[in-house]
Formats: structure tokens, sequence, C-alpha cells
């Protein structure tokens, strides 16, 4: 097994994590960090963007804007100021999936920041002045989008490859069906969708697990809505078949980005590890692994090239992205296909193998460092339904990975000739 | 947590840094030379910059990859930061790791290569992370409000450095750079962590005690106190938001103004960190701006940026105009605010909220190892670390009256740069 620099008991496990689910539906995991004074919430629930409807894409992104605009007790001002008065923050997003939400607040604030949460979750008003002034807000954000070369070479190339499934819409939606979307449209798929039923919370930091389930139980853990609906199974995606080759053209833009890629295996699927440590060889470990070394350290094309595996309970993908002078794009595609038919056609050496294995194993305490770490991890012990001792079982695990488990993976989910290849920048025959 | 610090001097005048935290089997060791943009010349700009990226290419001791793959292989990260100030390089790795660190980071002080076709190759590289910039509005906006905001001053360049200065440096101008300003005397080492101070020193002496400073030929601009004359900027360029950025000058770090200045930052613009790791932050939808100009629907957003910097530097506001309104309502309306806020004093409550904000956002990016050499190496940048360690208490000395002085003296309306961009054929 790869030698262990640190105790694996330092890592969170089962005797450390306090789970509990509740009636209503919710999770809750925590875990104390006696030395801070702060805490971090990370927490997901239903619904996702693939909830909508085609003439309404971007409805759970436009809802879940509009949850912190105003609720049943609080205005728009005085909803702020009783969170930032607090020195607490809190995000809240949608996802294909899932809406995710972000929140840090000092120790003793936790209860009433909970509280704060859960109105905003149970009570929002929707109120038409802020309606029309975040309609605003995102239509500005589309437009600022719609000149940023990476953004588009991601949605063109999320286009291409889910085709009919809702991932290949972009979770802002379009101007044309966020212009479409009503006030009542917000209400009636947060009423229909926003509730604790598949709600997951984790809690991190200077705080003792009863207190973090106390204040979790009389606020998140007791609300209802006797309206929730499961939302929609995804469909599966249809396999590639052939390049497809997509660009958008960009006037005036100096660097062109570029994203290469095919479908991912399922996170949670015997594939993932030996595609996590083939991808580290391929495209992460030190300065951007074998991409890194061809495309930037060696060809100088590139400020960053690197290789991204997906990660998600619904289709993922494995991806290749770089940043290009324009006149370099076609060198760039060159050399990353060659790095990717080797990866494909040849076995990873035992030197490589053992490094990554060694840095993923040894970045464990780095990524658990921090409340908003730990609260994630936990997170996602949730959510792929690990126990709760996965992150202490992980170099093991990993241990158990051979060179040839790699060389399946990188060629069940690689090939040649059926990838997406994106860009967007300026013309390509500029 | 122990609060206490270990200062120690080499006899070639490296300064060492230490603080212990066992809250996690992890140590971050940080080097910080006296050296950044600020010190430039015209015509070679980006030097700093070009040099920190040259430090990852190898020393007669140890190959590029050789370094890479030994950070990597402990599951550590390290990288570098070229701000107009410092240039700074950090690992934070496993605890039982700190030799590694100390061995790379005293190797390439003075070891570092800067082969002739490493440096040609890495000359691409920048200025394609430069092209990277350039795609965006912000940066091209910015650079040119803070040509104007600074006369002579180096403040007034891209970190990163004029394209045309990155296509004529040589590597001779590039090698010079590193051996003059690379040394043990122009160098700050802060260790933090889960670390035994005795065996970290030991191990710095070891490392660090043979290299020999030389006399530095250090450029030191002439600090420019005076605020930048009126002047509007516009650009144009492709899109469809148009953007303002606003900049006055603003005091240095080590200033008592400073901490007023911040105070009347986090009201008019909401709190923000100076931790390049931030930590998370604060919304600013209780702001004085965010209610005069995003819920007036005169903008859709609203930021300030206020850097704690060796020489005065630059406060900026930059808004996203509102669609349907106009630029001269939108400066209208923020003078109107800033009029406000420099004729009638704050409430005191209003500090105090300020001052909470503060305290919260410190304690939130100090669960980080990172953060704190991060905060170790900043602070001794333009002060000491007692800047750190006073920095909520200072700035809860602050009254009502000092942040309507600071505001009058500073934000002036004839004495600051206002920048434009428009998109293609739009009305100006």
């Amino acid at each position: 097994m790869t030698a262990l620099l640190f105790s694996n008991a330092t890592l969170p496990g089962s005797d450390d994590i306090t789970r509990q689910e509740f009636a209503n539906g919710s999770v809750m995991l925590t875990r104390p960090n006696n030395s801070s004074p702060a805490v971090a919430i990370r927490g997901y629930l239903p619904p996702g963007s693939a909830a909508e409807a085609p003439e309404k894409y971007g409805l759970a992104n436009f809802m879940t804007s509009m949850l912190m605009a105003g609720t049943s007790r609080h205005a728009f001002r005085e909803l702020h100021d009783e969170i930032e008065s607090m020195g607490a923050s809190l995000s809240i997003g949608a996802g294909g999936l899932a809406t995710s939400f972000a929140g840090q607040c000092l120790r003793e604030d936790l209860s009433h920041f909970l509280k704060i949460i859960r109105e905003v979750f149970s009570e929002p008003s929707f109120p038409a002045k802020q309606f029309q002034r975040i309609k605003t807000q995102l239509l500005t954000v589309l437009a600022i989008q719609a000149q940023d070369t990476a953004a588009m070479a991601d949605q063109a190339f999320d286009r291409a490859i889910y085709r009919e499934h809702p991932y290949a819409i972009p979770d802002l939606g379009f101007p044309q069906t966020l212009q479409l979307i009503t006030r009542e449209d917000l209400a009636a798929f947060h009423q229909r969708y926003l509730g604790p039923a598949g709600l997951v919370v984790a809690i991190s930091g200077g705080i003792q697990p009863q207190e973090a389930l106390d204040a979790f139980n009389e606020t998140l853990g007791a609300w209802k809505n006797i309206n929730q609906q499961p939302q929609p199974e995804l469909p599966p995606v249809e396999p590639l078949r052939g390049i497809t080759r997509e660009h958008i053209m960009l006037a005036e833009k100096s660097q062109t980005d570029l994203v290469m890629g095919t479908f991912a295996p399922k996170t949670t699927g015997p594939d993932y590890l030996p595609a996590q440590l083939g991808n580290e060889i391929l495209g992460q470990f030190g300065m951007m692994g074998r991409i890194g070394e061809s495309v930037r350290e060696k060809a100088g094309l590139a400020y960053y090239a690197q290789s991204e595996l997906g990660v998600g309970l619904g289709p993922t993908t494995w991806q290749i992205v770089a940043g290009v002078n324009p006149k370099n794009l076609e060198k760039a595609i060159e050399l990353i296909r060659g790095e990717l038919s080797r990866f494909t056609s040849e076995l990873v050496t035992e030197e490589e193998l053992a490094d990554v294995r060694s840095a993923v194993v040894g970045r464990l305490p780095l990524s658990l460092e921090s409340n908003a770490g730990v609260a994630s991890a936990l997170l996602n012990l949730e959510r792929y339904q690990y126990s709760l001792d996965y992150i202490r079982e992980l170099p093991a695990r990993l241990t158990a990975v051979t060179r040839e488990d790699i060389l399946r993976a990188a060629q069940t989910y690689w090939q040649l000739e059926n990838m997406v290849i994106a860009s967007a920048g300026v013309a390509l025959d500029d | 947590m122990n609060e206490k610090l270990i200062t120690f001097t080499l006899e070639n005048g490296l300064t060492l840094l230490i603080r212990e935290i066992h809250t996690a089997p992890i140590v971050s060791c940080w080097v910080w030379y006296g050296i950044g943009s600020r010190n430039e010349v015209p015509g070679k700009t980006g030097l700093s910059h070009w040099v920190e990226h040259m430090q990852f290419k190898g020393t007669s001791q140890r190959s590029a990859s050789w370094m890479d793959h030994a950070i990597a292989r402990l599951g550590g990260h390290w990288n570098a930061f070229t701000s107009a100030d410092w240039t700074t390089y950090f690992e934070t790795l496993p605890a039982s790791a700190l030799e590694t660190a100390l061995a790379l980071e005293a190797d390439r002080m003075r070891g570092s290569l800067f082969d002739p076709d490493e440096v040609e190759t890495e000359r691409t590289v920048i200025l394609s992370e430069r092209e990277g910039l350039e795609n965006d509005p912000l940066f091209l906006l910015n650079q040119a409000v803070q040509l104007r905001a600074f006369r002579e001053h180096p403040y007034r360049n891209e970190v990163i450095g004029a394209k045309e200065d990155l296509l004529a440096l040589t590597r001779d101008d590039l090698f010079g750079h590193y051996r003059n300003y690379y040394q043990p005397a122009n160098a700050l080492l802060c260790l933090v962590g889960d670390i035994d101070p005795q065996q970290a020193l030991s191990l710095t002496q070891r490392y660090f005690g043979n290299i020999q400073s030389q006399p530095i030929h250090k450029n030191i601009p002439a600090p420019e106190e005076e605020p930048p004359t009126f002047e509007r900027v516009d650009l144009r360029g492709p899109g469809d938001a148009t953007f303002v950025e606003i900049a006055w000058r603003a005091p240095k770090g080590n200033s008592e103004d400073f901490f007023a200045f911040t105070i009347l930052e986090s009201l008019l613009t909401g709190p923000s960190s100076l931790n390049m790791f931030g930590g998370g932050g604060i919304s600013n939808r209780t702001s004085r701006l965010y209610l005069a100009l995003v819920e007036k629907e005169l903008a859709v957003s609203v930021n300030g940026s206020l850097n704690a910097s060796t020489d005065p530097g630059t406060f900026t506001i930059n808004l996203t105009k509102h669609p349907a309104r106009s630029v001269c309502k939108l400066l209208s309306a923020l003078d109107n605010e800033i009029e406000k806020i420099q004729s009638k004093p704050v409430a005191q409550a209003e500090i105090d909220r300020a001052v909470k904000q503060a305290k919260a956002l410190f304690a939130y990016s100090s669960d980080n190892i990172t953060n704190h050499g991060f905060w170790m190496g900043y602070a001794n940048s333009f002060a000491d670390y007692s800047w750190f360690t006073s920095y909520v208490e200072r700035l809860a000395a602050v009254t009502p009256e000092m942040v309507a002085d600071t505001a009058r003296k500073y934000l002036r309306p004839d004495a600051r740069v206002v920048g434009v961009y428009t998109p293609n054929g739009k009305e100006l």
C-alpha cells in the first residue's frame, strides 16, 4: 500500500462524523473542529435544471436567484441585513440535478443562520420589483458570458456531446427563454420541486455535533412541503459516433479556448478510480501531466492545457481544455491527439502510477484542512452513498488499481475516432 | 492556536518567521522576495513575472520535472505569484516533508538555469497568458485606467508586462534581474503549521545558511502621493455590456489612513478580504452603493477594490451599467453617495457592523494553514506581522469623523480617472 505521510486517523471517519436522518426526508452530517471560531455549511436539494420545460430553460437558476430576493417575513434589504450583519454569507445556485448552497458564519450565529436558510428555502415571496431587477442581472450575465471564449467553448462542447439530453442546455438558459419566465412560473416551480425530501446538509467547524443537530432539528429538519414532487428522471445519453467539430466565432479575441472530450465513467462505478489515476497522469500531475508537458512545457503553445474528469450523479464528461493563440489551435489539437493515442495504446509506467497514487493520497489532508473542505467531503459521502469510512479506505482502494486497469479505462472511454472538439475565438481562417 | 511568532535572522540577511499551528499534519513554506513590477523600469516591464515562471524550469541540481514531481508526489501543492510589490513562492505539504520544500527553495534562490531554449518557450507561454487576459474587457479597462492613475510610478503598469516589452526582453535581462534580486538579504522565509521550531531553524540554517548575499541594486520609485488629475478614458470593443471603472488614490497599507479607508470601502461597496486565498466573502447587498445604484436600477453590479500596498495605490470601483440607463446618470448617483459620506458622519453602528464583518472574514481565512503563510509574508511586505495581528483592533478604533475625513481627502471628483468600456455600435 502507498506509504502514508500522515496518520489515517486524522481523516474524517465513522468515529468523528455524526449522520442523522430526519422525518421530513432530510439528512445532516457534521464533524467538529474545535479550533475554529467559524462554521461552514454545504448542502444540496432538488430540483436542478433537468426539471425545466424547454420553453422555460433557466427557470431553476432564476428561481434559486430569487430565493434571496425577499421572504414572507423579510424584504430584500432586511434579509440581507440579517445575513451581512452576522458577517455570514450564503450562496445558492442550480446545477443539472440539484440546487446547491454554501454558507458560513461565526459559530455563535449558527442557529440564527440556519433559521434564515430555512426561511429562504420555504418562504420566498418572489417580489415583483426584485423579479425584474434579477432578470436584468441574469440577462447581463448571459451577455457577458457570450463574449467569454472559455464559456462559449464549454457550451458548444455540451451541446455537441449531450445533444437531446437536458445537460446540453446551459443552467442559465438563454435570453429568449429567460424573457418568457414569469413570477408565477418561479413560484409554481418552487412549490412543486423545492423541499426537504432529498435535502442533504453538511456542517463543519467550531460546533459540537449535538448543538448542530439541535439547531438543524429546529430549522431545516422541521421544514415541510406537502406539495413536493419528485423531479423527472434523467434520460440516458446517446453514445458518441464520429468526430464532431464545433467552433464559435467571437471577434477581437486574442486567445482561443479549446475543449476536447468524451463521456466519463460513472462516478460510483468500478472504472472511476482507474480513470481518476489515469486522468492525473494524462493532464493533472505536477504541471498538468502529459498534456501540460507536451503542449505548454515543450511546445510553449498554451498558458494552460490540462485534462478534467467529471464527477456527479448524472452523465459526466472527460475533457481536455486549453487556451491557445488562434494560430496554434490546430497544432495544439494535434499534440493532444498524440497524447491521447499514447494514453490509449500503452500502459502507463510503474513510476507514473506510483507518483499519482501518492499524490492523490497525499492531497487528502490538504483538501480537508478547512471547514469548507470537510463539509464538501461529508456532502459527497452522502451524495454517492459511500460509507462514513470511505475517505480512510481510499488509500487502500487506490493501491489496488493496476496499470492494466488504467489502460482498460482509457480504451473504454477515449476513442480517437469518437470525440467532440469545440473551440471559441476568432474565425478559424483568421 | 499558538499565536506566538518566532523571528530569526541568518547572518546572510535572510529573515525567518515561524508560527506553530498543530490543527492538521500540514506545513506551508513561503519565500517572499522584495521584488515586483514596482521595481521595474520602462521598456523592461514584465521581468519579475517572467523570472517567476523561470523559477519552475530547473536548477543545476534539480530538473524542472524533478521539482514538480517531488511536490506533487507528496500530495503537496506549490505555486508562485508576482505582484507590484513582491514575488512569492510557496509549498503546502505534509508536515514530515518540510525539508523537501526548504531544499528546493534554497536551491532555486541562486541556482536556476535560465536555459535559453526554455526562455524562448516561456516567452510564448507568457504571451498566451496575456492574450487570455486581453479577452476580458475588464482587464483592458483596468489597464487603461491604471496607466492614467499614475504619471510615472510603476503601479501604472500591468504586472504581466507590456506586449512589446515581452517580445523584446532577453535571456540576459531575465538572468540579471534574477541574480540581483534573488538573494537572502532580499528574502523572507515564512514557515507555518505542524512544525517543531528548533528543527525548522536547523533545516533553514543547513539549506540557506551558506548562500552569500551580494550588494543589491534596487530600483525604488518615488511614491506618487498626489492624486491623479481628472481624466476620462473611453474604450470600445465587442460585447453587449457597458463597464465603468473609477480609480482614486488610496493610502499605502502601512498608514493610519488605511484603516479608515478600509471601513470606508466596506460601507460603500461591501467588506472584502485582503487574502489571496479567500476563505469566502460576504455579499455587499446592503452596502451604500449597492442600494443606491443596483437597487435603483442604474447598475447591474458594483464592486470595490482596495489593496494594502507599499506605496500609495488606487481604490477602484467597478460597475456594470444597467442596459437601460446612461453612464452619466450612473456617475451622478455615485457622486451623490460619496458626497453623503463626506458630508455627514456615518453612524457608529455602521462601523461596528463593518468590524464584525472583518472579524468574520479573518475567522474564515484562518482555518487554512496556507492562508497563514500568506498573511505572515504579505503583512511584512509593507509593514510587519503586528499589522496582521492588530488589524481588527485598529479597524475598531476608526471613528465616524475619520471615515468622513478620509472620504473628503481621497474621494475627490476632480482627482480620479473614469474609464468606460462601451460595446461596439452603442452610443458613448
